[in-house]
């Protein structure tokens, strides 16, 4: 924020400190909120909370599913990420999670006879196709004839529900399942452990830190980089300074898709080998909030992205140990979402209170 | 399609279209003050499980309605709060405050119903009173009061948007806040009664959903009603009449696509037929003409004097 007042000493600073400060303000007060409708429901949200840590971080095994469920999210948040660095928001990962799943289920199940080091590029590669193909009409619909870009993006979220229940009942079925699933990929398109049985987290986890990292990169040293991040900043500012505007954001909606697919299909590639009807309880919109709170910075996306898996993996324990159901999680995420949303009053309330006592002072 | 068909067809149009146009009349209160409403889906959510609830905790619907209507009035207090008073991203509160609604109404569901199903309450599916009308009474006691309901609250928007004093301010604080505020006029007060209007009508939709097409809530009952009633609002010139025949259009498609699963005429997958309605919001969405009459500050926040620093 620009010309705040008071704290002539180090203003630097002081903003830093209010940065950091911002986010940690809205997850406590979300937390708060939530605590309000478990206290209407006469449990103990402290109990809920410590059985959620527990459940999240307790044990060697709790820790690792902590990390697996953050995957998908990582990359959800990359994809919002990216897009609001092209001064627009995808907010359509959920459908492209789910279409980049399908991709790779494709390629994983269909192409036979490659090695494990050519077949998993493959099926990622067929991830970010079908992330990319599904978030073109909505691109090409919102860059050339200004089309509401949220509106198309949600109602495709419905769209991509249905396409992957006629994917999996339907089109792809398995003939011998339990569960409704699709067919399973090749035994040479599956991840390889790091670290293997009983805790079996793949390598999927080093594409997320590649990934962080690739993006920091690009945004903070190549030209190209730099020219999104000033069409993020003023769309106008940056025309005027002959920055191709609508090329940036259609590369960046383009790149959104490709992350997010990519995240969808690490979930078959690394975890289920198949796809189910429900593979994702919402890590796409996981995502938004991630994006939002770390102030569009890749390596700190990483951080949101374990501590928003820790949520989804540690609300499990809560709904068993405390008897919470787990749709509180979406209560947090909501009002957490409500409360990003009104940030500038937190900051503007953060500021007014220094300025105060300066006053006094 | 044989000729007695056609009246069920008609039925059905309307009974789809009845919340696409009721939530879509609140959506252009909201945006006529400059405020974009994507939680109109969670309005409605909210407006869902109040109104099941008030009927199951008091046996009475009407009852049920009213919760309903007040859970949508308290959604929109959020957004309003949000968006108006403390100049936060629409889009953004819009999409949390679906979010939230969503896991409020589940959460609750759970935790009172034991399951995402609610128990069948009592409902206002029919009007008994209207059987007596010779020829169409019939026809016209098929429908949910609400529905009459929804078609004297948009006949009632059109006046006071159109043709009242408040009406033209309304508009006049969509277009242009500063310009209003210079004339002296509360632009703040405006703009939370159109976001509150909006959540009211949503809430009515919502009941509507729940207790004027069936008797009880379930999770996902909504799933993307509240984004039709924005693009029905955006499509219809953000004008009542507009909005009708726009909601018209897209039950149209809903009602097909829900014959052509029941028929099986075509042998395909009720799943791909699923997609049919949100495809053809898409399409309207996308070859629409005339966005001149878009309000023009909407989705700019306008804050007080007293928030800027």
């Amino acid at each position: 924020m620009k010309g705040t007042p008071g704290s002539a000493r180090n203003p630097h600073l002081r903003e830093t400190a209010v940065d950091i400060a911002v986010p940690f303000l809205l997850l406590l007060f979300s937390f708060l909120f939530s605590s309000i409708w478990i206290l209407m429901m006469g449990k103990n949200p402290l109990a809920a909370y410590a059985a959620l840590l527990d459940g999240a971080f307790g044990s060697s095994t709790a820790f690792v599913n902590t990390i697996k469920k953050s995957i998908p999210i990582a990359f959800a948040s990359f994809s919002i990420i990216v897009s609001m660095k092209g001064n627009t928001f995808n907010i359509g990962a959920e459908g492209q999670l789910a279409l980049g799943a399908m991709g790779a289920t494709l390629a994983g199940a269909l192409i036979p006879g490659l090695p494990p080091l050519l077949h998993i590029p493959v099926c990622l590669w067929a991830g970010a196709l079908f992330g990319m193909a599904y978030i073109a009409f909505p691109t090409v619909m919102h860059v050339r004839r200004g089309v509401d870009l949220l509106v198309i993006l949600l109602l495709l979220n419905n769209v991509a529900n249905y396409i992957l229940q006629y994917f999996v009942l339907d089109l792809f079925k398995s003939d011998n399942a339990l569960v409704p699933s699709s067919r399973s990929i090749l035994g040479s398109a599956e991840l390889p452990y790091l670290i293997g049985p009983p805790h079996r987290m793949t390598i999927a986890i080093l594409f997320v830190l590649v990934s962080a990292v690739v993006l920091q990169w690009y945004f903070s040293k190549t030209v190209a980089g730099y020219e999104m991040r000033a069409v993020g900043l003023n769309r106008e500012a940056a025309r005027y300074a002959g920055i191709p505007v609508r090329r940036y954001t259609g590369l960046a909606l383009f790149t959104s898709g490709a992350l997010a697919g990519i995240g969808g299909a690490l979930e078959v590639l690394g975890n289920y080998h198949c796809l189910y009807t429900d593979f994702s309880p919402g890590f796409g919109y996981d995502g938004i909030p991630v994006a939002l709170l770390c102030g569009s910075n890749p390596i700190l996306a990483v951080i949101g992205s374990i501590a928003f898996g820790a949520l989804r993996n540690g609300s499990l324990t809560m709904q068993a140990r405390v008897g919470i159901s787990n749709e509180i999680i979406s209560v947090v995420q909501g009002s957490l979402i409500l409360s990003v949303a009104s940030n500038y009053i937190v900051r503007y309330l953060l500021n007014r209170k220094k300025g105060k006592e300066k006053v006094h002072a | 399609m044989p000729e007695w068909a056609v009246v069920p067809l008609i039925l059905s149009v309307i009974r789809l279209s009845a919340p696409m146009f009721i939530a879509g009349t609140g959506n252009m209160y909201c945006e006529r003050v400059g405020v974009l409403n994507l939680g109109a889906e969670g309005m409605m959510v909210s407006g869902a499980f109040a109104a099941v609830l008030g009927s199951y905790l008091t046996g009475s619907p009407w009852i049920g309605v009213l919760f309903g209507m007040l859970a949508g009035l308290l959604a929109g207090a959020i957004h309003a709060l949000v968006c108006v008073e403390f100049g936060g991203m629409h889009a953004i509160s819009g999409l949390g405050l679906t979010m939230l609604c969503n896991g409020i109404a589940r959460f609750l569901c759970i935790s009172i119903f034991g399951s995402t199903y609610s128990p069948n309450v009592n409902a206002l599916q029919t009007s008994q009173i209207l059987v007596g009308i010779p020829v169409v009474g019939r026809f016209l006691s098929q429908f949910s009061p609400l529905i009459y309901l929804g078609i004297l609250l948009g006949l009632i928007s059109w006046f006071i948007v159109f043709r009242t004093p408040y009406g033209l301010r309304m508009r006049a604080v969509g277009d242009d806040p500063k310009t209003v505020e210079t004339a002296g006029i509360n632009v703040w007060r405006l703009r939370y009664s159109g976001v509150l209007i909006c959540g009211a009508l949503c809430g009515i939709a919502g009941s509507y959903m729940s207790l004027g097409q069936l008797d009880r809530f379930f999770d996902g009952m909504i799933s993307g009603k509240g984004m039709m009633a924005v693009i029905a609002v955006k499509m219809g010139k953000w004008s009542p009449g507009g909005i009708l025949g726009t909601a018209l259009l897209l039950g149209l498609f809903d009602a097909l696509q829900m014959r052509l699963q029941v028929n099986q005429t075509l042998g395909l997958s009720p799943e791909l037929l699923g997609m049919v309605p949100y495809l053809a919001g898409i399409v309207v969405l996308c070859f629409q003409k005339g966005r001149n009459a878009r309000p023009i500050a909407l989705d700019a926040a306008y804050l007080r004097n007293k928030y800027k620093f």
